[in-house]
């Protein structure tokens, strides 16, 4: 399965962080613990998982929790990509 | 000099005393006269006498009569910091005629509402021939003030005024704060002894002019026989001329908001100086980082160190002297207890005065406060009459929320106008800016809520970083994570390398910080 961790990060820095440095951004720091994502951040998020990965996550069970890492946001990418899951 | 000026000086000086006048006016004239050889002021490298002082003073005052003024009316100073201001204000106090101070840099409509308030007949300012303000300013003030003549001196039964201040006006026009002769007299004679300023004591003037704070760095100085080493208001931000200037000056106290000590802290770094003759070092004005308290006592070896609360209505307050051992422990510095004289009270929400440890609104009565503003009108709900022990006490309030502690000792929370509605949620942005102040690679931050449909209003944070330039806004969000609810974390931080905009006062203005983004966001 292909590892989508780079891009995510790329997006959350550009959108987000513009003044960090890629590397100082681990893939499991909290996001929304450090308000740099809060409930309107979530919605930005899930429109460019939707645009970017082709996938649909209207009927997938998310919480605002689902997002809290880069980790956690590449794991709803690989859940929604499972061929089980897929539309 | 002459002995003649000098003669008619004291006279004045000794008619002031018979009558219970200004005593820091006539101490300064008795010192003119017994040790006119001692130093008084310090400007611009050169050493002024108390002889000297004396003597412009008097000059001062002959210009003061040429312009044949009403009896005993107020006059306005508009005048940045000089010995030759400093002399016609003594000139003044000399005459019995209360001064209004206002900032020079108010803008030209301010400062003539505030002239005419004030009852201001003319503006004078001691950089050109006597009443160089222009004549149509003058012209002007002479009009409105005779239509609405507050002049403080005139209503009998009343303390005499001796200065006429003003509030900083960041929430709108400056109020004006008439002091007393009286109440002058009482707090140059507290700060005096409490920070042993005596004759040869030399005092630092950081401050403007027209601020509060001069009222301990130049008039108690010059009541108790002291020198003062002035700052030149225009260079005030070069931490080399100010590092030069307390080398060579021998100061032993300095009184400042926090950004003189970190200007000196980062300018000695660099030339591992320490200061050893100050013993007193006062902060004021503003909160103080951590990490620049920290850093005080290896710049002031010999130093005592205090926290003083203040503001312009009731002067200094409390005072908490700093023990640097214990620096470490705190998120906060109290601001400690009361002065001697001074009463305080913790007001709920619901107007309930809190007993023992517990938050509200501080309210504090001192023995130097104004009687209230000069606009009557603005006194409504700012000064309000207790009853205690000893009868009936008029306390000034604050706006300053505090938390009192256990052991009795008091922190500043925020403001009562500080608050906003985040997610609902109550936010104070002066809690998240002492939060961000913490940061050891901040300098300076302004927090400001922005309105925001869904939301309410989300919070915005303007942050200067330190030289280092490692600070970004992912290592202040893990900051301040660990300090502030979720709700309270800035959603936009914007880190900058550059001073941040500030009051007349000194402190960071925050609407000016959020201005300046605003108007960046639209031109780009």
């Amino acid at each position: 399965m292909t590892d989508h961790t780079d891009t995510i990060k790329k997006f959350i820095i550009e959108e987000f962080l513009p003044d960090v440095p890629p590397e100082q951004l681990e893939t499991d720091y909290d996001l929304l613990a450090g308000g740099v994502i809060d409930s309107l951040g979530v919605l930005r998020v899930i429109v460019w998982l939707e645009d970017t990965f082709n996938i649909a996550l209207d009927d997938t069970e998310i919480t605002p929790e689902s997002f809290h890492s880069v980790e956690a946001i590449h794991a709803i990418i690989q859940h929604t990509q499972t061929p089980t899951n897929a539309t | 000099m002459t002995s003649q000026p000098v003669d008619i000086a004291i006279s004045g000086a000794d008619r002031s005393l018979a009558l219970g006048e200004s005593a820091v006016v006539g101490r300064v004239m008795e010192r003119v006269r017994y040790q006119p050889g001692a130093p008084a002021l310090l400007w611009h490298g050169e050493r002024i006498s108390y002889g000297d002082l004396g003597k412009m003073v008097c000059e001062a005052r002959s210009s003061l009569e040429r312009l044949e003024l009403p009896e005993e009316g107020s006059v306005g100073i508009l005048a940045k910091k000089s010995p030759r201001a400093i002399s016609l204000i003594l000139a003044c106090l000399l005459d019995r005629r209360p001064v209004l101070l206002p900032s020079v840099g108010l803008g030209a409509e301010t400062l003539q509402r505030l002239f005419a308030q004030a009852g201001c007949g003319h503006v004078l300012s001691p950089d050109a021939s006597p009443a160089a303000v222009s004549g149509e300013l003058r012209c002007e003030v002479l009009g409105a003030a005779a239509a609405e003549d507050r002049s403080p001196a005139r209503s009998p039964g009343v303390e005499r005024t001796a200065l006429m201040l003003t509030t900083s006006g960041s929430t709108g026009v400056p109020k004006i704060v008439p002091l007393s002769v009286p109440a002058v007299e009482r707090f140059t004679d507290w700060a005096g002894s409490r920070f042993a300023i005596t004759s040869g004591t030399t005092v630092l003037n950081y401050a403007p002019l027209n601020f509060d704070l001069c009222l301990l760095d130049i008039w108690t100085t010059l009541k108790h026989g002291g020198c003062v080493a002035m700052v030149d208001q225009d260079r005030a931000t070069d931490a080399r001329y100010l590092l030069d200037l307390l080398t060579t000056s021998e100061v032993r106290v300095i009184q400042a908001v926090p950004m003189l000590y970190r200007l000196l802290i980062d300018a000695a770094r660099d030339r591992a100086h320490r200061l050893e003759s100050v013993r007193h070092v006062i902060v004021t004005g503003d909160s103080i980082p951590l990490h620049t308290l920290e850093a005080l006592p290896a710049l002031f070896p010999q130093a005592r160190f205090y926290n003083v609360y203040g503001s312009t209505e009731t002067n200094d307050s409390f005072i908490h002297e700093i023990d640097m051992s214990d620096v470490g422990a705190r998120r906060h510095i109290p601001i400690g207890r009361p002065v001697e004289g001074v009463s305080a009270l913790v007001v709920s929400d619901g107007g309930r005065v809190v007993e023992g440890s517990g938050t509200g609104e501080l309210w504090v009565a001192t023995p130097f406060q104004t009687r209230g503003y000069l606009t009557e009108a603005l006194n409504e709900g700012k000064f309000v009459s207790r009853r205690d022990g000893t009868g009936h006490r008029t306390y000034f309030r604050t706006g300053d929320i505090v938390r009192r502690h256990d052991d009795g000792s008091i922190t500043l929370e925020g403001r009562t106008e500080g608050y906003v509605k985040v997610r609902g949620v109550r936010v104070s942005t002066q809690a998240v800016e002492q939060v961000i102040l913490q940061h050891d690679q901040v300098m300076e931050v302004a927090v400001v809520a922005v309105p925001d449909d869904v939301a309410g209003n989300r919070l915005h944070a303007v942050v200067r970083r330190d030289k280092t330039g490692q600070l970004n806004s992912l290592s202040l969000r893990r900051h301040c994570a660990r300090g502030l609810d979720r709700v309270a974390i800035p959603s936009t931080i914007e880190i900058v390398t550059t001073p941040l905009p500030k009051t007349p006062t000194g402190k960071v203005d925050r609407q000016r910080a959020h201005f300046h983004r605003a108007h960046k966001e639209k031109s780009t």
